[in-house]
């Protein structure tokens, strides 16, 4: 799934964000990225959908090399890809269904095929009955977990988020943790960035452990 | 959970974003189709003008002549100076007025000026009409008015003037154009600043649409399709609000045997408007820079 060879990036800044990291994701797992802040998690998870490119070292996502990958293989990897942010990045001004539709609706479907695959999702998370709710009617969880649906709706072979239970109380984050190791079962790739350390014990996965942006321990 | 999902009705046309949907109508969008209407109206005033200086020296340029005056009795100079003028390639004929003629056509005009056409007659100049092939003839009037001043003959100067409006008139059509491109240069820049807005307002959207793989056509499209229609209802409006101004005006410009159609001025409006709008929203779309893009 993801293949990396002495990755490293630097920012035009100067600052190296990672250095020497040489990993391999397989499909299906599910993969904790921890480490301090700034240790470069986010970074990361940016280079895996193409949001930035890495400055030397071989990274290939889904057998796209992100180094030379030209913008329409970066739109092709993003299509097969979902992403939940920490502030999950939800459009105030759309209802919940307007915002779990966007992925498909970039993908061309038709309104008559997305409002049933929108309601499925929805009813995933529990969600079915806000379809025409705007964000700001809802809890924070209900928040995150309407940024799940959006992630998963174009059913992606990998979920990225970063930090999606940064703004959540435990139990709440545990039930957003709930549905992403669900989807995880399913056959979706997760990898997560988290200061949550809580959550490994109650939801185990692989551990990836950046500090200073080089890897500092990695579990199988 | 099934019941629950049942009892929620579908709503027909959701409002999603990208591709040939259209974004929202706000405040900005009601206040830069008034500002690019009123322009779209200027423009359309003024071409109406034109229109009306056109026709207006159109009813007389076909039948428009020269008179030539001869004060002089002397019948030989008025023959020499009618051979001369017959010179002149783009005068088609030369006709010697009779002073009866004359006295005839002046008594007519004055009306009840009781004069007597005999003595009348007496007094008038030897007139020469002269019929033009071409009055746009860069040298003709000077050729005319150089042959008159030698035999002492005087030009009508009123009717040159008359003869010399067309070219007015088409230098003023190049007055027109310009300022027709300036206002429409102006109203892209308004359509633009307020599609700038949009885009502003729609930042995340579009950060997020490019996020999830969204071709570049299908994030601009909407703005570039709100440019086009802005524009084109622009251009529909002002030529709604042209027709008072066409029809106050008709019983007036009737009396210059002028009639005005407003009917030709919609394709242009329309078509003029919706290009401008165009241009704006391209403007305003050229740059929209979202921080991963996927180049």
């Amino acid at each position: 799934m993801i293949q990396m060879q002495r990755l490293m990036l630097r920012y035009p800044t100067g600052k190296t964000a990672l250095s020497g990291l040489t990993l391999d994701i397989s499909q299906g797992q599910f993969v904790y990225l921890i480490g301090e802040s700034g240790a470069g998690k986010s970074s990361l998870l940016r280079m895996f959908y193409g949001g930035i490119r890495p400055t030397s070292g071989t990274l290939r996502v889904q057998q796209t090399d992100m180094r030379s990958a030209g913008e329409a293989k970066v739109r092709e990897l993003r299509r097969r890809t979902g992403i939940i942010f920490q502030d999950h990045r939800l459009l105030f001004s759309r209802t919940v269904f307007e915002n779990v539709a966007l992925p498909l609706r970039v993908q061309g479907w038709k309104t008559e095929r997305l409002i049933p695959r929108v309601r499925k999702v929805l009813a995933y998370v529990g969600l079915a009955d806000r379809l025409w709710s705007y964000p700001e009617a809802l809890s924070g969880g209900e928040q995150q977990r309407v940024a799940i649906a959006r992630a998963m709706t174009a059913n992606p072979a990998v979920i990225l988020a970063d930090e999606p239970t940064g703004n959540l109380d435990i139990d709440t984050a545990g039930r957003v943790l709930d549905y992403l190791m669900k989807l995880n079962r399913q056959g979706t790739t997760v990898i997560m960035a988290t200061h949550d350390l809580h959550l490994l014990e109650s939801h185990p996965g692989r551990v990836v452990q950046l500090h200073n942006g080089s890897l500092a321990g990695s579990g199988m | 959970m099934n019941t629950r999902i049942e009892i929620i009705p579908d709503k027909l046309n959701p409002r999603l974003p990208g591709g040939f949907h259209l974004p929202p109508f706000g405040i900005h969008q009601v206040l830069a189709l008034m500002i690019v209407c009123i322009a779209l109206w200027a423009i359309g005033a003024i071409w109406l003008g034109m229109q009306a200086a056109s026709q207006w020296v159109g009813s007389w340029q076909q039948d428009i002549h020269i008179h030539v005056y001869l004060d002089s009795a002397d019948k030989d100079q008025a023959v020499k100076l009618k051979q001369k003028l017959e010179t002149i390639p783009q005068i088609t004929t030369v006709r010697k007025i009779s002073a009866e003629e004359a006295a005839r056509w002046m008594q007519d005009w004055l009306r009840d000026a009781g004069m007597n056409q005999k003595e009348l007659a007496e007094r008038l100049p030897v007139t020469f009409e002269l019929s033009l092939l071409d009055e746009q003839e860069e040298f003709l009037f000077s050729d005319i008015r150089d042959i008159a001043s030698r035999f002492g003959a005087r030009v009508n100067e009123d009717e040159v003037n008359l003869a010399q409006a067309h070219h007015w008139i088409s230098q003023a059509r190049y007055l027109v154009w310009f300022a027709s491109l300036i206002l429409a240069l102006a109203m892209a820049l308004i359509i633009s600043n307020t599609l700038r807005m949009t885009l502003l307002a729609r930042a995340d959207e579009i950060h997020l649409m490019r996020l999830m793989g969204a071709q570049e056509w299908f994030v601009r499209m909407p703005f570039i399709l709100e440019g086009m229609i802005l524009g084109a209802g622009a251009g529909f409006i002002a030529w709604l609000l042209l027709w008072p101004v066409v029809l106050g005006s008709r019983d007036w410009f009737a009396t210059m045997q002028v009639d005005l159609s407003n009917w030709v001025l919609l394709l242009p409006l329309l078509i003029g408007g919706s290009l401008v709008g165009t241009f704006g929203a391209v403007i305003a779309t050229a740059r929209v820079v979202s921080s991963e893009s996927a180049t």
